[in-house]
C-alpha cells in the first residue's frame, strides 16, 4: 500500500513525445483512471511508473521511496498488460505462481498453491488452472493477466486497458467485477483506459490525458460536468458534446441574449455565470452542451429551428442530428420511443442550467450552471 | 453425405499418398545408390545394377583406415563451431531483435551477405591470413572459419523467433520479480527453443558438409569430407570405398535429424507461419 507522486515526468521516442511534465499525484488506496485516447501517452505513462521505460525527465515516489533509479523487479509493483503478456508455455496455474515462486518474492510452496487458489475462485478460473493458456478465450486469459498480477500483493497495480479486447457484454460485466474487487483489495491503482463509461465507473478520481499532456484531474463528475477545457469535454460523452461559438447580444440579472447557430435567442443565467460573463474581453464564448440535454420539440422561450438530418435509433435512445438554420449539425438524445422523419422541420432548445461556457481564444472551461449537481 | 462424397475423397487421398510416395522414392534415391554402392565389391560396381554379391569390405577398410580420425576431426570441428555459434548468435539474434540501434539493418544485413559470398572467392586471402596468423592448420583456424557458414543462419533463423515475442512478455516478468538474466533464461530460451533446435540443426549440417575450407585451411587436421578424396586417386577409383566413407560420414546428420525430428517440423514452420 502506497501512494504514487509523478513529477514533470517526460519521455520522448526520437522526436515523438509520449508524455511531457506529467505530474500526478494518487493517494494511498486511491484508484485512479487514466482516460485518453489512442497514443495520448496513457501506456507510455505506465511504462515509466512500471520502470519498462526510462524517463528523460522528472520523478518518481511510491510511498517514500523515490524509484527513479530501480529496476522494475525492485519497484514492487504489479502490471496487467493490454496484450495480457502470459507465458505461452506455462499453464494458467504456472502463469500465476510465476510472480511467486521467484526470487523476489519467493513463498514456501504450500502458500503459493494456497494463494493462486484463491484468487482463481475469486475470478472464477479455479476450474482451468491446469489449462495451457493457448486453450483459453479472451475472457480466461484476462482473468489469468489479473489472477498473475493479484496473488502478489504488491504496493501498487498498473492496469493497461486490461478489458479492451473482450467483447460489449463480458466487458460491462468485468466493469462490475472489477468495481467489486477493488474494495475487498484497496490496493493504490491506476487505471489506464480509452473508454469514458469505465474510467468514470471505476475511477475515484480521472486523469484526462492527451497528446502527452495532462488536461484535467478530478472525480468523475467534475471531469463530466465541469470539464477543463474544450477537448476534455469533447473527450467525455457519446455522441459528443455539441460546441457553438456564440456572440452575446444583450444581459439582465438573470438572462442572457447571444446569436448562435444563426437565430438570436435567450436563456436563464445564475449570478455566478454573470459575473463570469462580466470579466470577458470581447462578446464572444463558446457554449457546450450535451446531446442529452437538447429538448426536442420544446416550446419555451429559447426555441431554434432545425431540419431533421438523421435518425439512429439505439433502442431506450436515439441519436438525432439536427441541420441548424446557421448549418452547424447539432446532436441530440432523445427518448427511444420517439420517432422523427428525416427532413422534417423541428424546434430544439437548449436549458441554460446544461450549457457550459468555454472561452473562445483559450478554449478553457469558464463557468457554468450548478444547478444540474446537487452535492456542490 | 458421407456416400457422397467419400469415392472422391477417397481417390484424392491415394492421388496424394502415390505422389508423397513418388517424392520420397526421389528424395530418397541417391541415398539409396550410395548404400547400394558401399555393399558392392569393386569389380562388380560398373556391371551391374541391382544384382551382385554384398559385401561389407568397403566398411571393413573404411574403419580400419585412418579414416575414423577425420571422422572424429570433422565432429570436433563442427560442433565446436556449433556451439560457438550458439554463444555468439543467440545475443545477437536478441539485439537484432530488440533494441533499436543505429545501423540495425545494415548490420544484420551485413551478417547475411556473408553467405553470399561463394567460398572459393575468398579462401585465397584466407589462407594467406590464417599462414601468417598461425591458424592453419589448427582445430581453431577451422572452427573459426566455420562462423562464416553457421552464424548468418542462426542469426537470421532465431532473430524472427525473438521477433515473436511480444515485449510486454519480458517486462512482465521483469515486473514478477525476475532479473533480466532470469527472464532470458526462464521465459525467453523455453520460447526459442524450437527454433534453436532448428537453426542449430541447419548449422550442424552445413558445417559438417563444408568441403572448401578445411581442404584450402587444413592439412593434418583435416576433415572426412575432404579426405573421402583420397579413394579416387588417378589410377584407382575405389567407389565402393568413397560410398562406404560418405555413408559413415552421412550417419551423425541423419540420427540428429530423427532425434529431433518433432522439433524441426515445428522450428522450421513456426516461424514462417507467424513472422
Amino acid at each position: 500500500m502506497a501512494s504514487i507522486h509523478l513529477s514533470g515526468l517526460t519521455k520522448f521516442y526520437g522526436k515523438r513525445r509520449g508524455v511531457e511534465d506529467v505530474s500526478l499525484e494518487v493517494a494511498d488506496q486511491e484508484f485512479l483512471t487514466v482516460f485518453g485516447p489512442a497514443g495520448a501517452g496513457k501506456t507510455t505513462t505506465l511504462n515509466l511508473i512500471a520502470g519498462i521505460v526510462t524517463p528523460d525527465g522528472g520523478s518518481i515516489r511510491i510511498g517514500e521511496k523515490t524509484v527513479d533509479a530501480l529496476e522494475p523487479a525492485d519497484r514492487n509493483v504489479a502490471m496487467v498488460f493490454e496484450s495480457y503478456a502470459l507465458y505461452p508455455q506455462f499453464t494458467v496455474y504456472q502463469n500465476m505462481a510465476f510472480p511467486l515462486r521467484s526470487p523476489k518474492h519467493r513463498l514456501p510452496t504450500a502458500e503459493v498453491e494456497q494463494r493462486v487458489r484463491h484468487f482463481a475462485t475469486m475470478l472464477k478460473i479455479d476450474h482451468l488452472l491446469d489449462r495451457p493458456i493457448q486453450a483459453l478465450s479472451n475472457g480466461q486469459r484476462q482473468r489469468t493477466a489479473l489472477g498473475r498480477a493479484l496473488v502478489r500483493r504488491p504496493d501498487v497495480f498498473l492496469m493497461d486497458e486490461p478489458l479492451s479486447h473482450l467483447d460489449a457484454k463480458l466487458r460491462h460485466s468485468m466493469r462490475a467485477e472489477l468495481k467489486e474487487m477493488r474494495g475487498q483489495l484497496g490496493t493504490t491503482t491506476i487505471y489506464v483506459t480509452h473508454d469514458y463509461l469505465e474510467a468514470m465507473s471505476l475511477g475515484d478520481r480521472v486523469a484526462v490525458i492527451n497528446q502527452g499532456r495532462i488536461l484535467q484531474v478530478g472525480r468523475p463528475e467534475e471531469v463530466y460536468f465541469r470539464p477543463a477545457t474544450v477537448e476534455v469535454a469533447q473527450l467525455f460523452g457519446d455522441p459528443e458534446i455539441n460546441l457553438v461559438e456564440a456572440k452575446i447580444r444583450g444581459r439582465q440579472a438573470s438572462s442572457v441574449r447571444v446569436h448562435a447557430l444563426g437565430e438570436e435567442w435567450s436563456f436563464p443565467i445564475t449570478p455566478e455565470i454573470g459575473s463570469a460573463l462580466d470579466k470577458l474581453t470581447g462578446d464572444s464564448v463558446r457554449l457546450g452542451f450535451r446531446p442529452v440535454d437538447v429538448e426536442v420539440g420544446a416550446n419555451g422561450k429559447s426555441s431554434l429551428h432545425g431540419v431533421v438530418y438523421s435518425f439512429e435509433p439505439l433502442g431506450t435512445k436515439s441519436v438525432l442530428t439536427i441541420d441548424s438554420v446557421a448549418g452547424q449539425r447539432i446532436r441530440a438524445l432523445v427518448d427511444g420511443r420517439r420517432t422523427f422523419q428525416v427532413d422534417r422541420r423541428i424546434e430544439f432548445g437548449v436549458p441554460g442550467s446544461s450549457v457550459i461556457f468555454f472561452d473562445p481564444e483559450s478554449t478553457r472551461y469558464l463557468v457554468r450552471s450548478t444547478r444540474t449537481e446537487g452535492d456542490d | 453425405m458421407t456416400s457422397s462424397r467419400s469415392p472422391l475423397a477417397r481417390i484424392g487421398k491415394t492421388v496424394q499418398i502415390l505422389l508423397l510416395l513418388l517424392y520420397a522414392v526421389f528424395a530418397l534415391f541417391p541415398l539409396l545408390w550410395m548404400f547400394i554402392m558401399s555393399i558392392k565389391p569393386d569389380s562388380q560396381m560398373l556391371t551391374t545394377t541391382f544384382i551382385f554379391t554384398p559385401t561389407l569390405e568397403n566398411y571393413a577398410t573404411v574403419l580400419h583406415s585412418d579414416y575414423m580420425q577425420f571422422f572424429w576431426n570433422n565432429l570436433i570441428v563442427s560442433v565446436a563451431a556449433v556451439l560457438v555459434s550458439l554463444v555468439v548468435g543467440v545475443p545477437a539474434a536478441y539485439a537484432l531483435a530488440r533494441f533499436q540501434f543505429k545501423l540495425k539493418e545494415d548490420i544484420a544485413f551485413t551478417i547475411l551477405s556473408f553467405r553470399f559470398a561463394p567460398e572459393i572467392l575468398v579462401i585465397l586471402p584466407l589462407y594467406l591470413i590464417y599462414q601468417r596468423l598461425g591458424l592453419y592448420d589448427t582445430y581453431f583456424g577451422l572452427i573459426w572459419v566455420y562462423q562464416l557458414i553457421t552464424l548468418p543462419l542462426l542469426i537470421w533463423i532465431l532473430r524472427g523467433f525473438f521477433e515473436d515475442i511480444s515485449p510486454d512478455i519480458e517486462a512482465a516478468a521483469q515486473l514478477d520479480g525476475y532479473t533480466w538474466w532470469q527472464v532470458f533464461l526462464q521465459v525467453l530460451l523455453p520460447l526459442v527453443k524450437p527454433g534453436l533446435v532448428a537453426a542449430g540443426l541447419l548449422c550442424f549440417i552445413f558445417a559438417w558438409n563444408s568441403f572448401t575450407f578445411p581442404l584450402l585451411l587444413s592439412n593434418n587436421v583435416q576433415t572426412s569430407t575432404v579426405i573421402a578424396l583420397r579413394y579416387l586417386a588417378s589410377d584407382t577409383v575405389h567407389y565402393g570405398q568413397v560410398a562406404a566413407a560418405a555413408a559413415i560420414s552421412a550417419l551423425p546428420e541423419v540420427i540428429l535429424a530423427l532425434l529431433i525430428q518433432k522439433h524441426l517440423v515445428r522450428g522450421l514452420s513456426f516461424g514462417a507461419v507467424k513472422g
